[in-house]
């Protein structure tokens, strides 16, 4: 049975902007399924984002919605957060806004397990601004900061939020909309700090530069390089270079390590504050 | 089985009977030609067939696509689920 988009969206605002074939599209529309699976009220739900093509996504919904400054998209949301826990608080992010400017803000999200779902659109560069690599730029590609090859490693940015302490963790690809819904609706259930990594498809300043200047090229050349999280773990290091794992790294029902463990925060962040606060106020 | 079929102001619609597995169904596929931007990413996902692309064009100079075989449809819902700009309807 068809989806009913419109309900969400800000049509007098649609098509948006983002370039034929562009991922972002497919990540918003499993956003919008699994908040509408969640039967999240739209006054109880606030949407915020940093600045990049993926930050342009919040104007699209008709909601609470915050375009922030770039990088910095997480620290509205934990404000908002931290003034109104009992609402839900979701962040849309590029690759460089979450892991090159707003690295930071991202860590420390992560730390202090705040409840709120970050959904990261990892297209391996800066695409708004002319195609700048990006922390997450493979090596050997191209991009008009590195036009003779990319030498830097890149961040995984699911390993990153895990050491972080972020608690629920999750990686898929614009290939497989079903799943990111999936994925998204058990991070947007998580009582902390969730993160999706969806890795997409930026043909026009990406792709064009690294011989795949169409969506589906682009989108193949993702899809050959997915490996499921289970078969990942029996491979060879050297076999998993430039590839995509899929899968959930931290969930309920995922096998994390115990000593992992030793570091993560015990309580939701929110809560913690507002148990401080009684604490405190008691003594006086 | 009669799902309330609601297809937004725009939308283009092919209707045909359909055989998913051994059940019989009817599909309604619905397509907003005007919010298309022909990135053809229909005409890849669908595992049978029933996108094709057209030479005509949209307002905004998108390339357009058209259902060729709305009886193949398995409702599978990849097309609606991966056009990434709210063009296609499954019912
Ligand atoms: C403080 C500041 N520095 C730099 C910029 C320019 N800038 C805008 S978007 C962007 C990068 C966007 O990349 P990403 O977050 O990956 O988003 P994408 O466009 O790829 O979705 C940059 C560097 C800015 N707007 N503000
Ligand atoms: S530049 Fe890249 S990320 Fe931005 S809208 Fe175009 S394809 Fe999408
Ligand atoms: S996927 Fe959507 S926007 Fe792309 S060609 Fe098909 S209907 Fe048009
Ligand atoms: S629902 Fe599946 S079979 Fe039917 S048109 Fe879409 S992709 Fe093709
Ligand atoms: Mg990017």
């Amino acid at each position: 049975m068809a989806f009913d988009y419109e309900k969400y969206l800000r049509m007098e605002k649609i098509p948006h902007l983002w370039c034929p074939g562009c991922g972002i599209g497919v990540v918003l529309k499993s956003m919008l399924r699994a908040i509408d699976n969640l039967d999240w009220h739209r006054d109880d739900t606030a949407f915020v984002s940093g600045i990049g093509c993926t930050s342009r996504a919040p104007g699209y919904i008709d909601c609470n919605t915050l375009h922030t400054t770039h990088g910095r998209g997480l620290t509205f949301a934990t404000g908002i957060k931290m003034a109104k826990p009992d609402k839900n608080v979701v962040i849309f992010s590029g690759d460089g806004d979450a892991t090159a400017i707003g690295g930071n803000h991202f860590i420390h999200a992560c730390r202090r397990n705040i409840d709120m779902t970050l959904i990261i659109v990892n297209n391996n560069i800066y695409g708004m601004t002319g195609g700048q690599h990006s922390p997450t730029t493979p090596i050997g590609f191209k991009a008009s900061t590195t036009i003779y090859g990319n030498i830097d490693p890149s961040f995984d940015i699911c390993l990153l939020a895990r050491a972080a302490g972020a608690t629920y963790v999750a990686r898929s690809t614009v290939n497989n909309g079903r799943t990111l819904e999936k994925y998204i609706q058990k991070g947007l259930a998580n009582k902390g700090f969730s993160v999706i990594e969806a890795v997409s498809n930026c043909h026009t300043q990406f792709g064009r530069k690294n011989n795949m200047s169409d969506p589906i090229s682009s989108r193949k050349w993702i899809k050959d390089r997915e490996i499921p999280l289970a078969k990942a773990r029996s491979m060879k290091a050297d076999d998993l270079k430039n590839m995509v794992i899929t899968g959930e790294f931290i969930s309920e029902e995922s096998d994390m390590e115990r000593w992992e463990n030793y570091n993560r925060a015990l309580e939701e962040y929110t809560k913690a504050y507002g148990d401080l606060i009684k604490k405190v106020k008691k003594k006086k | 089985m009669s799902e309330k079929i609601k297809l937004p102001d725009g939308f283009r619609s092919w209707e045909a009977d359909v055989k998913i597995g051994k059940k019989e169904d009817k599909v309604t596929i619905g397509h907003w030609a005007d919010g298309c931007k022909g990135c053809l990413i229909c005409v890849d996902v669908c595992p049978k067939k029933v996108w094709k692309p057209i030479e005509a064009k949209n307002k905004y100079n998108g390339q357009l696509v058209t259902v060729v075989k709305a009886d193949a449809c398995i409702k599978c819902m990849l097309c609606e689920i991966h056009c990434p700009d709210f063009c296609i309807k499954i019912f």
